[in-house]
C-alpha cells in the first residue's frame, strides 16, 4: 500500500507540474462548452425565435402585399424594414450592401395574381358543384399573371436557415391565398362579403403541431444545446488526456525510469496502477466540473441549464467506463509511441478524428450511411451514445448495454495491447 | 536457477548468449564468469562490445537468449525474485524525474524499495550529505548540473543498501570533483561489503577502482583476471594499452 501511495503522490506531483496538460484537460473543454453552446444557442434562437433581419420591398399595387407584411409582423419572426418603389434589378445590391441577411420582393402584380388564382379555383369548385356562378354570368376573366414573390438571401446564410425562412413565408402566403379564395367563393355565389361568423372561424387557430421529445418514462430533461454539449465536450476532454498521460508514459520510458523500476520488485505494476488511479480521478473531475458549470454557470449567461440524469448509478457507470476507455487509449498510445512528440501528435490528431467521426462536433444523424458505420469504431461515439441515452432520452438499461459492451471491449483491447507491448519490452 | 552451494560467489554467469529480436549478430556469445562476494568487477570493452547488455541481463532488465545466471544469498542458491531486493542499479541514463526535487525522487524510489518513513528520511539525509547535495535537496532536478544529476542517480541506486550494485558508466559526463566523490563513496561501500559490477570508459579511473577486470569484445570475453595479471600476461602498461592490444585500433560503431 505504501508503494501505491508513493506512486500516486509522484503521479500527482508530475501532473501538477504539467501545466500545459492541465490546461488542455481542464480549460480547453470548458472554453469549448462555453463557445459552442453559445454559438449553437444563438443559431437555435435565430431560427426558432425568429429574429432575422429582413428587408421587404413592397411594390404591390393591391392590398395583399401589405397583408403579407402584416402577417410577418404578427408572427414576430423577423425584424422588418419595408421599402417601396425599389427596382427588382437593385435587389441583390441592396441585400448585400444593406446589412440584411435576406430580402423579400413583393411584385406589382402580387395582389392581382392572388385574385386571378382565387377566381380560377372558385370557378372550378362551383362548376364541380353544378352552380352557375356570377363569374359565368359576367363571363370568365382570362387574365393570367405570375406575380412570384422573390426571396433573396445573403450567400453567408446557411441552407437550413434559408429553407426555414422560405417555409415560413410559404405558410403565410398560403394563409392569405386561402382567405382570398374563400372570399372569392362567397363573392361568386353572390355574397358581398364573407359572413362574420365564417371570418371568425377562419381567424381561429388551426390544428397545432405539438412537438415534444421522445422520452423513456417521465423526465424533466429538455433537449437543448447545453444538454448536448456538456457531455460531448466532457468526453472530448477525457480523451484529450492522451497528451498528458501518453506523453508522461513515453517520458518515463525514454528517461530510463521504467528500467529502474524494473529492478525493484513489483514497483512497475504499482506505478501503472497509480497512473490509472490518478488519471481516473482527473477524468471524473473533468466531468464533474463540466456538469457543475452546466448546472450553475451556463444559466447565469442566459444559456439553458443542464439537467442531470435522474438515475445516478448508470450515470456513474458510463462515466467510469468512459474514463477507463480514455485512460486505456492514452496508455496504449504512450506505450507504442517512441517519442513524446509522436505521442502528442498522434494522440491529439487521433482524438480529433475520433471526435469528428464520433459525433462530438457534428451530430451523427447528419452523416451519410457509410460515415455512420465508420463512426461506430470511435470510442467517443459510444461514450456519447451512453451519455445521450442518459442526458437526453432518460434511457433504460437495455439502451445502455450497447455502449457498455463496446466501452468494456475497447478498454480491454487497449489494455491488452499496452500490456503486450510492455511485456515485449520486458517491463512486466 | 540451479541449486548449488558456492560460499565465495554471489553470482555465477553460465554460457549466456543474447540475440536481440531482428538482429543478425549475437550481442553476447557464450559468456561465463563468476562474481566473488565483496569484489569490484570491472567490465570493459569498446562500444558495442555487449557491456550494457550484460549488465541488463544480470539485473533482470533483459532476458538472456540462452544460458543462465545463478545468484547466491547467504551461501545458498537463490531465485532472482529473492535476490532482487538486494540489488542496486545505477543506469547509464539519468533515470530520474526531472520535474521533481532531489528529495522527492529519493523518497519515491525509497518507498518503492519498501523503506519505511524514518529509515528512509535518515538514509536520504545521509546520502545527500555524503554526495554533497544536502543544500539542494529541495531543488528540482531540472535545475541540476550533469554532475549533480549523476550523483542523485547513484544515490537512488544506493537507497536500499544493496548487497550487489550494478553500475553502468556511473561517472560519465561529470567533472573531476563529482567523479572523486562518487568513487570515494563506492570504495567506502565496498569496504562495508557491497559487491560491485561496474562498466566505464574512464580506464584510468577503472584501473584504480576495480579488483578484477573482464574485457569484452564482439559479445565475447577476451580476457579476465586481475589488472596486474592481465598487464603482465599481455605485456601492456595500462588498461588502455591492454584494450588496444586485444581489440585493435579500428573504430567501432
Amino acid at each position: 500500500m505504501e508503494r501505491f501511495k508513493a506512486s500516486v503522490y509522484k503521479e500527482v506531483l508530475l501532473l501538477l507540474h504539467d501545466k500545459v496538460g492541465l490546461l488542455l484537460m481542464y480549460m480547453m473543454p470548458l472554453l469549448l462548452v462555453f463557445v459552442i453552446t453559445i454559438v449553437q444557442d444563438s443559431a437555435f434562437r435565430l431560427v426558432n425565435e425568429n429574429r432575422l433581419d429582413i428587408l421587404i420591398v413592397n411594390n404591390d399595387k393591391g392590398d395583399l402585399g401589405d397583408t403579407l407584411i402584416s402577417s410577418m409582423k404578427h408572427a414576430g419572426s423577423f425584424r422588418i424594414d419595408v421599402r417601396k418603389g425599389v427596382n427588382e434589378k437593385q435587389l441583390s445590391k441592396l441585400t448585400l450592401e444593406g446589412g440584411k441577411l435576406a430580402t423579400l420582393y413583393i411584385p406589382e402584380d402580387f395582389s392581382t395574381t392572388m385574385s386571378v388564382n382565387s377566381k380560377r379555383i372558385s370557378k372550378a369548385m362551383l362548376t364541380e358543384f353544378g352552380v352557375e356562378t356570377e363569374v359565368e354570368k359576367r363571363g370568365a376573366q382570362k387574365q393570367e399573371s405570375n406575380g412570384a414573390v422573390k426571396f433573396l438571401f445573403d450567400p453567408v446564410l446557411q441552407e437550413s436557415y434559408q429553407v426555414t425562412i422560405k417555409n415560413n413565408l410559404q405558410i403565410m402566403i398560403s394563409g392569405i391565398e386561402s382567405k382570398q379564395m374563400i372570399h372569392q367563393l362567397y363573392k361568386d355565389m353572390g355574397y358581398d362579403q364573407i359572413p362574420p361568423r365564417i371570418l371568425q372561424e377562419l381567424g381561429k387557430n388551426r390544428t397545432k403541431i405539438v412537438a415534444e421529445p421522445a422520452m423513456n418514462g417521465e423526465s424533466a430533461m429538455i433537449p437543448n444545446s447545453t444538454q448536448h454539449n456538456v457531455p460531448a465536450w466532457s468526453i472530448f476532454a477525457m480523451f484529450f488526456m492522451v497528451i498528458s498521460l501518453g506523453g508522461n508514459l513515453v517520458k518515463e520510458r525514454v528517461s530510463g525510469s521504467f528500467v529502474r523500476l524494473q529492478t525493484i520488485p513489483g514497483a512497475f505494476l504499482h506505478a501503472m496502477f497509480a497512473k490509472i488511479t490518478v488519471y481516473s480521478f482527473v477524468a471524473l473531475t473533468q466531468l464533474m466540473i463540466m456538469c457543475t458549470i452546466g448546472v450553475f454557470v451556463l444559466p447565469l449567461i442566459g444559456l439553458p441549464q443542464l439537467n442531470l440524469p435522474t438515475h445516478m448509478f448508470p450515470f456513474i457507470l458510463i462515466s467510469v467506463l468512459s474514463a477507463m476507455a480514455a485512460i486505456s487509449y492514452a496508455a496504449m498510445v504512450g506505450t507504442y509511441a517512441r517519442t513524446q512528440e509522436q505521442a502528442n501528435g498522434f494522440g491529439a490528431v487521433s482524438i480529433i478524428i475520433f471526435a469528428a467521426i464520433g459525433g462530438i462536433w457534428v451530430p451523427s444523424f447528419v452523416m451519410p450511411d457509410y460515415m455512420l458505420m465508420i463512426s461506430k469504431i470511435s470510442p467517443l461515439h459510444w461514450c456519447l451514445e451512453g451519455f445521450y441515452t442518459l442526458f437526453l432520452k432518460n434511457g433504460s438499461w437495455d439502451q445502455l448495454m450497447g455502449p457498455v459492451y463496446y466501452l468494456i471491449s475497447f478498454t480491454v483491447f487497449c489494455q491488452a495491447m499496452a500490456l503486450w507491448k510492455l511485456r515485449r519490452q520486458h517491463y512486466i | 536457477m540451479m541449486l548449488m552451494t558456492q560460499p565465495s560467489h554471489i553470482l555465477r554467469v553460465s554460457s549466456i548468449t543474447k540475440l536481440y529480436p531482428k538482429a543478425e549478430v549475437y550481442s553476447l556469445k557464450d559468456v561465463s564468469f563468476d562474481v566473488i562476494r565483496g569484489e569490484k568487477l570491472g567490465i570493459f570493452g569498446p562500444n558495442g562490445a555487449g557491456k550494457t547488455t550484460l549488465i541488463s541481463i544480470l539485473c533482470g532488465i533483459l532476458p538472456e537468449t540462452s544460458g543462465g545466471v545463478n545468484y547466491f544469498i547467504d551461501n545458498q542458491s537463490a531465485t532472482f525474485k529473492d535476490v532482487l531486493p538486494k540489488i542496486g542499479f545505477v543506469p547509464q541514463d539519468f533515470a530520474l524525474y526531472q520535474e521533481l526535487t532531489a528529495m522527492q525522487n529519493l523518497r519515491y524510489f525509497g518507498k518503492m524499495q519498501g523503506l519505511k518513513n524514518e529509515e528512509l528520511e535518515s538514509k536520504i539525509a545521509h546520502l545527500l550529505t555524503i554526495l554533497g547535495l544536502d543544500h539542494v535537496g529541495n531543488r528540482k532536478l531540472s535545475t541540476f548540473s550533469g554532475g549533480m544529476k549523476r550523483r542523485i542517480n547513484l544515490a537512488i541506486g544506493l537507497i536500499n543498501d544493496p548487497e550487489i550494485l550494478f553500475l553502468d558508466e556511473p561517472t560519465v559526463g561529470v567533472d573531476v570533483q563529482s567523479k572523486v566523490a562518487i568513487i570515494a563513496l563506492l570504495n567506502e561501500l565496498n569496504q562495508k561489503g557491497t559487491t560491485m559490477i561496474y562498466t566505464s570508459h574512464h580506464l584510468r579511473e577503472a584501473e584504480d577502482f576495480c579488483d578484477r577486470t573482464l574485457l569484452l569484445d564482439d559479445g565475447k570475453i577476451i580476457a579476465e583476471g586481475t589488472l596486474n595479471d592481465l598487464l603482465k600476461q599481455h605485456n601492456a602498461e595500462s588498461l588502455e594499452d591492454l584494450l588496444i592490444h586485444l581489440t585493435g585500433k579500428a573504430l567501432r560503431d
